[in-house]
C-alpha cells in the first residue's frame, strides 16, 4: 500500500516537471492549430503514465484512481494539450476486459452504444476530444442487458469535426455497423457506460484548471499596481478571489471524492460520485471564470495572456460528459424517487455497501 | 504540485453506522412533536428536558476523558452524532456550546478544579453554557472590545456589557472574554482574559433582545460590579485572544454551518411531490444542493480528521465557514423558487412555519462565527494577499 504511494508521488513528481518545462503558450497554440504534440507524447510514454490504472498483471503500475488523482489535476493544471487521462481510462478499461492497448493515444466515448447480433457497433458519439487526430476510440456497447469494452477503428467511422471552446480537435462520430478491432467484458461498469468515468476525470482536469486560475489571480493581485498599490491590497479583489479560493477548494475535493467512489468498483457509487463532481465542478468554474476575468481586467481576454486557456477549458469540459445540469437532474430525480425519508442517508452516503 | 489549502479526506468507517442508527432510532421517536418552527431552531434550540436525555444516553462530551463525566469516544463518533441531530433540526442548545466550544475549552486551558466542577454537568446536559464575545462597539472587530475584569481581593471585578448572546436567559454558566490589560486603542489583542462567570451571581442583568421572527434568543448582559473569584480565570491571564480564536477556528468547520437549513429540504421534496412539481427544474435545483452539501460535508469530515491529527487547519475552516453560510442562506429561496408558498406563515403547515421562520433567520447565518468579509480577509490573507 504505501509502496503504490510512493510510485504515486513520483509519478506525480515527474509529470509536474514534465509539464512545467515543456507546455508553453506556444504549444497550446500549436495543439489549437491541429498540430499534435507528438514530442511531449512520447515523452510521456517514455515515463509509463499512460498504463497508470492498468493491473500489475497486465503491465501496468496497478495504482487506483485516487493515486492517480493529483496526475490528472495536473493534466488540468498546465491545460495538457495531450489526451492523457482519456488514454488512461481506456488502458485500464482494455485490461479489465481482457484486452490487449494499443501503445498510442486512444479517445474514449461517453455514449453507449449497441451491438448487434452479428458483432458489429453502431451508435452516436456528440462529441469526441481529440478524435481527428487518433486511431482508436475506446467504449462501451450493449447487446441482451449485457455490456461489453469495445475498442474501435475510427478511420472504420463517420468523424464529423466540430468548433469547441478549447480549440482542441474534436469531432462528432456517427457509428454504423462498425466491426469492432476487439471486444471483451465490462465488469465494474454500469448502465451509463465509460460516462461517469470521463465525467469524473473532467471534473478533476477542472479542479487542476481552477487551482492554476487561483494562483494566477494571486500571482496578479500581488504585482498589478493601480491607484499606486497593488490591486490585491483592495478588499474588493481580496473578497473575489478568497470566493474563487473556496470554489477551488471545493473542486479539489468533489473531484478526489469521483475517484474515492470509481475506487469501491461498484458501478452505483461511480455514477454518484461523477454526478456530485461535475454538478458542483459546474457551478465552480462558472462563478471561477468570471471571477478571474474580473480581476485580471481587459489584458485577461487578450490571446497574449495565458488565463484563456484555462478558462475556455473550464467551459469546454463543464459541457462534456453531461453538463452539471445534466448531472443535477440525475441526483434530483434519484432523491425523488428514493424519497425525502431517505435524503439525509444518501448525502451521509453510510448505509451504503 | 502545491495548493494553498489542505484537504486530505477521511472516510467514516463502517462501524459507526450503529450508532448512526442508534441515534436515529431516539431522535425518529423524540422528534413527533416539534413544529416546524422548533426544527428551523436547531442547534440554537433550547430544551433542556431534551439535553438531559441526550446526556443519559452518552451524547454529550462524548470524547472527554471518563473521569470529567466524558465517555471517551472518537471524534469521529461525535461527529456523526452532531450531524443526525442537526439533520433533523434537533434542539441541541442547552448543550451545544458547553459540548462545541467550553468543554472543550476547560479540557485544554481550565484547571483541574475547574475540569472536575463544569465537565460532568455540561456531560449530563444540566449545565448550559453561553459564550460572552461580542459588546455593543465589538461585533467582528473583537479585539476592541472594552468590557474590564478589574483585579480585587480574592478574585475580580466585571464591568461592560456583552450583546447577541445566544440564550443568555437560560444558561448557567457564561464564558466570557474580559480586559484585564491595557486599554483597546494602545493594546488591541494583547491583555484579554476569559472567564467562567456564574450567571446567577449579584450585579449580572439579562436583558432581551427581540429579533425580527418576534423572538428574544440574543441578550444584552450587562455586569455591574460582579465579582468573579481568582479559580474561575480560565487558562493564563492575558492569553484570552488566543484562546478565544483557537475556539472560533473549531467553531467554524463543523456541520451546523452548512447544516442549519438542511431540516428545509425533505418537506420541501414531500410538497414538491405531492403537488406533482418535482419537473425537471426541481430535479436539477436539488440535486446541485445536494452535490453542494456532499462536497462540504467531504471538507468538515477532513478538518475533523486534521484536528484529530493535532493540526489547526484555520484557514480551511474559514473556507467551509464561507461556503456553508452561502449554501444555507440560500435554501429558503431555492424552496421559494420551485413552491409558490402563499405570503402567510401557517404554523399549523411544518413546511410553511419552518420557511417562514428561516426565511427571517438566515440574514444571521453569514454573521455569527464572524463575518463573511472577515472571513474572506482571512483567507486572503492565507493567500498571501495582504
Amino acid at each position: 500500500m504505501s509502496e503504490d504511494m510512493n510510485i504515486s508521488d513520483i509519478l506525480t513528481e515527474q509529470i509536474d516537471r514534465l509539464f512545467s518545462n515543456e507546455i508553453t503558450a506556444k504549444v497550446w497554440a500549436a495543439a489549437e492549430d491541429g498540430n499534435f504534440a507528438t514530442a511531449l507524447w512520447q515523452e510521456i510514454t517514455a515515463m509509463g503514465v499512460t498504463s497508470a490504472l492498468v493491473c500489475e498483471s497486465a503491465g501496468g503500475a496497478g495504482l487506483s484512481w485516487v493515486d492517480v488523482e493529483p496526475v490528472l489535476r495536473l493534466c488540468g493544471r498546465h491545460a495538457a494539450p495531450v489526451p492523457l487521462g482519456e488514454t488512461m481510462l481506456a488502458a485500464w478499461n482494455l485490461a479489465n476486459a481482457g484486452l490487449e492497448i494499443p501503445e498510442v493515444p486512444l479517445a474514449i466515448s461517453p455514449s453507449v452504444w449497441q451491438l448487434d447480433v452479428k458483432g458489429r457497433v453502431s451508435g452516436i458519439d456528440p462529441l469526441i476530444a481529440w478524435a481527428p487526430q487518433l486511431e482508436y476510440v475506446v467504449g462501451v456497447a450493449r447487446s441482451a442487458g449485457k455490456q461489453h469494452i469495445c475498442l474501435l477503428r475510427i478511420a472504420d467511422i463517420q468523424a464529423i469535426a466540430l468548433q469547441t471552446y478549447e480549440r482542441i480537435p474534436a469531432a462528432k462520430l456517427n457509428i454504423e455497423h462498425v466491426v469492432p478491432v476487439q471486444i471483451g467484458d465490462a465488469p465494474h461498469i454500469g448502465k451509463l457506460g465509460l460516462k461517469p468515468h470521463l465525467a469524473t476525470l473532467r471534473s478533476v482536469q477542472m479542479a487542476g484548471a481552477l487551482d492554476r486560475i487561483l494562483a494566477l489571480c494571486v500571482e496578479y493581485g500581488n504585482t498589478r499596481v493601480q491607484f499606486g498599490k497593488p490591486i490585491g491590497k483592495f478588499q474588493a479583489i481580496q473578497h473575489m478571489i478568497a470566493e474563487l479560493a473556496g470554489h477551488t477548494a471545493a473542486a479539489q475535493v468533489a473531484g478526489l471524492y469521483a475517484c474515492r467512489q470509481i475506487a469501491t468498483g461498484i458501478p452505483a457509487d461511480a455514477e454518484f460520485g461523477a454526478a456530485i463532481a461535475k454538478t458542483r465542478l459546474g457551478s465552480a468554474a462558472t462563478r471561477a471564470t468570471a471571477i478571474a476575468h474580473q480581476v485580471f481586467g481587459a489584458i485577461g481576454v487578450t490571446d497574449e495572456h495565458q488565463l484563456h486557456y484555462f478558462t475556455r477549458r473550464l467551459w469546454q469540459w463543464r459541457a462534456e460528459a453531461g453538463s452539471e445540469h445534466e448531472w443535477a437532474q440525475y441526483l434530483g430525480r434519484q432523491a425523488f424517487d428514493a424519497g425525502s425519508a431517505m435524503l439525509w442517508d444518501r448525502l451521509a452516503r453510510h448505509a451504503a455497501a | 504540485m502545491t495548493t494553498p489549502f489542505n484537504f486530505q479526506p477521511l472516510e467514516l468507517p463502517a462501524e459507526l453506522l450503529t450508532l448512526r442508527r442508534e441515534v436515529r432510532a431516539f431522535l425518529a421517536d423524540a422528534s413527533s412533536e416539534w413544529t416546524g418552527r422548533d426544527v428551523g431552531h436547531s442547534w440554537t434550540g433550547f430544551n433542556r428536558e431534551f439535553s438531559l436525555e441526550v446526556g443519559r444516553r452518552g451524547w454529550i462530551g462524548m470524547t472527554w476523558p471518563k473521569r470529567y463525566g466524558g465517555h471517551e469516544r472518537s471524534g469521529l463518533e461525535r461527529y456523526v452524532v452532531v450531524e443526525e441531530m442537526l439533520a433533523v433540526g434537533a434542539p441541541v442548545g442547552a448543550h451545544w456550546f458547553g459540548d462545541r466550544q467550553s468543554g472543550p475549552l476547560l479540557l485544554r486551558m481550565g484547571t483541574e478544579a475547574q475540569r472536575e466542577r463544569f465537565l460532568p454537568l455540561i456531560a449530563q446536559g444540566k449545565a448550559a453554557f453561553c459564550i460572552g464575545l461580542s459588546e455593543p462597539d465589538s461585533g467582528s472587530d473583537l479585539a476592541s472590545l472594552r468590557s474590564r475584569a478589574t483585579r480585587v481581593d480574592g478574585g475580580w471585578r466585571l464591568n461592560g456589557r456583552k450583546v447577541w448572546t445566544t440564550n443568555a436567559h437560560l444558561c448557567d454558566v457564561m464564558i466570557g472574554l474580559f480586559r484585564t490589560g491595557g486599554p483597546a486603542e494602545t493594546e488591541k489583542h494583547k491583555g484579554l482574559s476569559q472567564f467562567l462567570i456564574d450567571m446567577r451571581a449579584s450585579g449580572i442583568d439579562v436583558r432581551p433582545i427581540r429579533d425580527l421572527t418576534g423572538e428574544a434568543h440574543f441578550n444584552e448582559v450587562t455586569f455591574d460590579d460582579v465579582f468573579v473569584p481568582d479559580d474561575m480565570l480560565v487558562g493564563r491571564e492575558g492569553e484570552g485572544w488566543a484562546q478565544a480564536s483557537a475556539e472560533l477556528a473549531f467553531e467554524r468547520s463543523q456541520p451546523d454551518r452548512y447544516m442549519s437549513c438542511f431540516p428545509l429540504l425533505p418537506p420541501a421534496m414531500d410538497k414538491l411531490q405531492e403537488l406533482r412539481l418535482d419537473d425537471r427544474l426541481a430535479e436539477r435545483r436539488l440535486g446541485e444542493s445536494i452535490a453542494e452539501m456532499v462536497v462540504m460535508r467531504e471538507m468538515s469530515l477532513s478538518i475533523l480528521g486534521q484536528l484529530e491529527a493535532g493540526r489547526s487547519p484555520g484557514q480551511e475552516a474559514a473556507l467551509v465557514k464561507d461556503l456553508g453560510n452561502t449554501y444555507e442562506q440560500r435554501m429558503p429561496e431555492l424552496v421559494r423558487e420551485l413552491i409558490d408558498a402563499p405570503a402567510r406563515i401557517n404554523p399549523d403547515d411544518r413546511l410553511s412555519d419552518l420557511l417562514g421562520f428561516l426565511t427571517q433567520t438566515v440574514p444571521t447565518f453569514s454573521l455569527r462565527g464572524g463575518t463573511r468579509e472577515i472571513l474572506r480577509g482571512i483567507i486572503a490573507k492565507g493567500l498571501g494577499l495582504r
